[in-house]
């Protein structure tokens, strides 16, 4: 995809590896995304978790709906694997349709994500715990974002006939991106959403 | 007309802005439809621009014009070498993906950022000569502290490294350049973007945080601030993607042969180096946007009205930036592991205890950064398992140091300026270290904090330790990058004046913090005086010695004797090619055979380079005939 695999030596290498460089650099990369949220959810432990504080004023966390949405982006995951299962058949527009599938999941999953915040009854400013939440998962809408933009790329490329199943390393980054984005989403909704967060009595 | 639309410097002078006004125009449209009041806000505007400015940079000096091919569903040609090697002088103001024009302009940029930084520490220092203030107001002087801190750390120590690495690291690996070249050239053009962001917050008030802008100092200082922040997240982004690059170069493109244990140290060094960078540097951007938000959001990160939690954001802070001390110093522990074993003609002594105490510095550097907090009111319990954690990380370093006497000991030790500098940065990082133990004791600790004893222990690690390095690596590589020798008895005499103003600099100030005289203050106590006059008098000369470096490596780029292609002998890869490398590095694959230092085995070979098939040649030379 990239000269880089030109550049590689040619020869088996001494610890053979089925990586190529761009998912290797890629999966590198998601590491220290995990890192960036890690920081976002150590601040939220050190919250919500031995400082014991609730969420702002009597509103509490909304749960049926995101449900609902975790669904689809878990969903979304499905079909995007599809797209890339998909390419042994040769033929472009059945890629195209499975990263459309995949695309449409994930801006419903966005919508819904907006919604939930004009509806939720609290503001970043209420507090440090509105601040945590609307960072944390702002953080990771941020990630749907950058991903619907890598799917929008990828149904270009499909559009194209770009993809084959000699050549995909863009697809299988762009999936591999989306599957990081969900699991960071099963986590967040795990622990922001489903556990009870205030361990400790407030005080 | 032309030259404003191809990738140049000059294009960046209206993308830049372009990119800056459409996002002011984007934030006023969406403040206005959600109704925020008032709609203009002066901080959000300049924030967004400077955001979408440095974006708009990395357009315009060319980081994505191979994309945009790829964007539009184009197919890429994987040749397409047009952007690869420099032919002239300009071609290093251009976006270039050859690593070895990259690894220059890393070197060349990074180096201007140290003697700005340094002149901001002239300045203060002139301010300290005498008790009183006479230069600089109180504000002032904290902004030219911080922004000394900050620039030397950011700009400078982490990048550097990162450009001797590229330089040289894939030429170690027999490889023809980095695993994502594009990448590269966009890691290093994020820098000077980094750079400007900070040096213009002069024009903003400055900020006064020091280079660790703790809230909640840091939340009520002038919008300064908040470029200080924005820096520090650029400077980020530019080393997780260096370290990304380092990462995938090391495992997927070392050439056959070359096994974990065949690789030179300064290779082990960068790859325990890549893995911290990667870990650790999201930690610092993670507190830096949160600060931001309470800065320029109004939210409750770090302010005890909202229920936060200013503790967090040290620890958070100090999460990445006790291991990013590492990342300052362990490329630097590798390039001295190669040019003393180059020059005292031994293999290294110990090389697994060597490379394996990289990987454990890089393991234990997760768990002490609590040891900068000691004396904030953090959880007391935390207090003693960091502490011994810290005195732990004493021996992974001590192997090393025993690794270097002893690769040392009964060697043909050839006093070459570049192995000065290395025997030189033995004694003053021994200080350092002692003085760091000294430190990780929790009651010397408490007793000693916020003292010049802390100053004198990080300007012992970081300039007797890094900088010491870097100029042993700079001399070490200098035939190798330019073909001419450096000239030796100039460089005797950076040794000297370096090293001697260096100690006489920093060592009173071990004397200063231990009778209590408090760092970041402006002023001190009158019988302190003739100590700082002697160490204000010490930092100019060691400023001045400076000089000495750089007309040395410029005057000897054109009129030093010729280097030829292995001056000092050199059994890494490296040395196996002429001076400076070809465009493509090696004609053929090399084959590795042995390990790294056999210095002294008669007729040892590390490689061996193959004559190149004629196939290979033809191939290479066609790809560069084609951008001629």
């Amino acid at each position: 995809m990239s000269a880089a695999a030109n550049h590689a030596p040619a020869q088996a290498q001494p610890y053979k590896t089925n990586l190529t460089p761009e998912i290797l650099g890629l999966i590198i990369f998601l590491v220290s995304e995990i890192a960036l949220f890690g920081a976002f959810f150590m601040y939220y432990t050190n919250l919500r978790v031995l400082k014991g504080i609730d969420w702002p004023g009597s509103f509490d966390i909304p749960t049926d709906g995101t449900s609902i949405n975790t669904l689809i982006l878990v969903a979304s995951s499905f079909t995007c694997e599809f797209a890339l299962l998909s390419l042994v058949r040769r033929k472009k527009w059945p890629v195209f349709g499975w990263l459309l599938l995949t695309f449409t999941l994930g801006a419903i999953f966005l919508g819904l994500q907006v919604h939930e915040y004009m509806t939720i009854g609290f503001t970043p400013k209420d507090t440090s715990v509105g601040a945590i939440f609307f960072s944390l998962t702002g953080l990771h809408g941020v990630h749907v974002f950058i991903g619907l933009v890598l799917l929008l790329l990828g149904m270009i490329r499909a559009a194209f006939g770009r993809w084959s199943p000699e050549h995909h390393v863009g697809l299988l980054g762009i999936s591999i991106y989306w599957h990081f984005v969900d699991i960071v989403w099963i986590i967040l909704y795990t622990v922001v959403y489903c556990l009870p967060g205030v361990v400790t009595p407030a005080g | 007309m032309t030259s404003v639309l191809k990738p140049t410097l000059a294009r960046c002078l209206w993308t830049a802005p372009a990119f800056a006004a459409l996002a002011v125009l984007l934030t006023t449209i969406a403040r206005a439809t959600f109704g925020m009041t008032p709609v203009l806000q002066e901080d959000t505007l300049l924030t967004v621009s400077y955001i979408a400015g440095g974006i708009g940079f990395i357009v315009g000096i060319g980081g994505f014009d191979y994309w945009w091919t790829w964007m539009a569903g184009g197919v890429l040609d994987p040749h397409d070498h047009s952007t690869h090697g420099a032919k002239s002088w300009r071609d290093y103001f251009l976006f270039n993906t050859d690593h070895k024009v990259i690894g220059i302009q890393y070197i060349v940029f990074t180096f201007v950022m140290f003697l700005v930084g340094g002149m901001f520490a002239e300045v203060f220092r002139s301010e300290l000569a005498k008790p009183g203030q006479q230069v600089l107001t109180n504000e002032q002087y904290n902004a030219m502290i911080s922004q000394h801190g900050t620039i030397m750390i950011f700009v400078f120590l982490v990048p550097i490294f990162a450009g001797i690495g590229n330089y040289v690291i894939p030429l170690m690996l027999g490889a023809a350049d980095m695993a994502f070249p594009r990448l590269n050239a966009v890691s290093f053009w994020l820098l000077p973007v980094a750079a400007f962001t900070l040096l213009s917050s002069f024009a903003f008030g400055s900020f006064d945080g020091g280079w660790t802008g703790y809230p909640t100092l840091s939340e009520q200082s002038p919008f300064g601030m908040t470029l200080y922040q924005l820096g520090i997240q650029l400077a980020g982004a530019s080393s997780i993607a260096t370290a990304v690059n380092f990462l995938a170069t090391i495992i997927t493109m070392r050439a056959p042969g070359m096994t974990l244990f065949r690789m030179p140290l300064l290779v082990w060094a960068n790859l325990a180096t890549s893995a911290l960078v990667v870990a650790a540097t999201p930690f610092i951007a993670g507190a830096q946007f949160m600060s931001m938000f309470d800065r320029e959001m109004g939210t409750h990160f770090f302010t005890m009205g909202g229920g936060g939690d200013t503790l967090v954001y040290q620890h958070i802070f100090w999460f990445y930036s006790h291991p990013a001390v590492y990342i300052m110093v362990l490329p630097g522990f590798g390039i001295i592991s190669e040019v003393i074993a180059t020059h005292a003609r031994k293999p290294v002594f110990g090389y697994r205890a060597v490379a394996f105490s990289s990987a454990g510095i890089a393991v234990l550097g997760f768990s002490v950064w609590a040891h900068h907090m000691f004396a904030s009111g953090m959880q007391s319990w935390l207090r003693v398992p960091i502490m011994l954690a810290t005195l732990l990380i004493a021996v992974p370093t001590g192997i090393k140091i025993f690794s270097w006497l002893g690769t040392l000991w009964d060697g043909v030790i050839r006093m070459t300026t570049a192995n000065l500098f290395a025997i030189g940065f033995i004694f003053t990082f021994v200080i350092g270290g002692l003085s760091g133990v000294m430190l990780a004791v929790i009651p010397f600790d408490v007793s000693i904090t916020n003292s010049y004893f802390i100053v004198a222990h990080f300007h012992y690690v970081l300039f007797g330790g890094s900088i010491m390095t870097i100029y042993a690596g700079l001399y070490h590589w200098y035939p190798k990058v330019t073909g001419r020798m450096y000239n030796e008895k100039l460089g005797r005499w950076h040794f000297w004046l370096t090293f001697v103003f260096m100690n006489l600099t920093f060592f009173p100030m071990h004397y200063q913090g231990l009778l209590g005289m408090p760092r970041r203050v402006a002023d001190y106590a009158p019988q302190f005086e003739w100590s700082n006059t002697l160490i204000s008098i010490s930092a100019f000369i060691l400023g001045a010695s400076t000089l000495i470096f750089v007309y040395n490596l410029i005057h000897s780029a054109r009129h030093g004797k010729v280097a030829g292609d292995n001056p000092w002998g050199g059994l890494t890869l490296e040395w196996a090619l002429s001076s400076p490398p070809p465009t493509f590095n090696f004609p053929a694959t090399p084959r590795v055979i042995g390990g790294p230092y056999r210095y002294g085995e008669e007729g040892a070979r590390h490689a061996i380079v193959p004559e190149p098939e004629p196939a290979v040649v033809e191939k290479t030379y066609a790809a560069a005939g084609d951008q001629a």
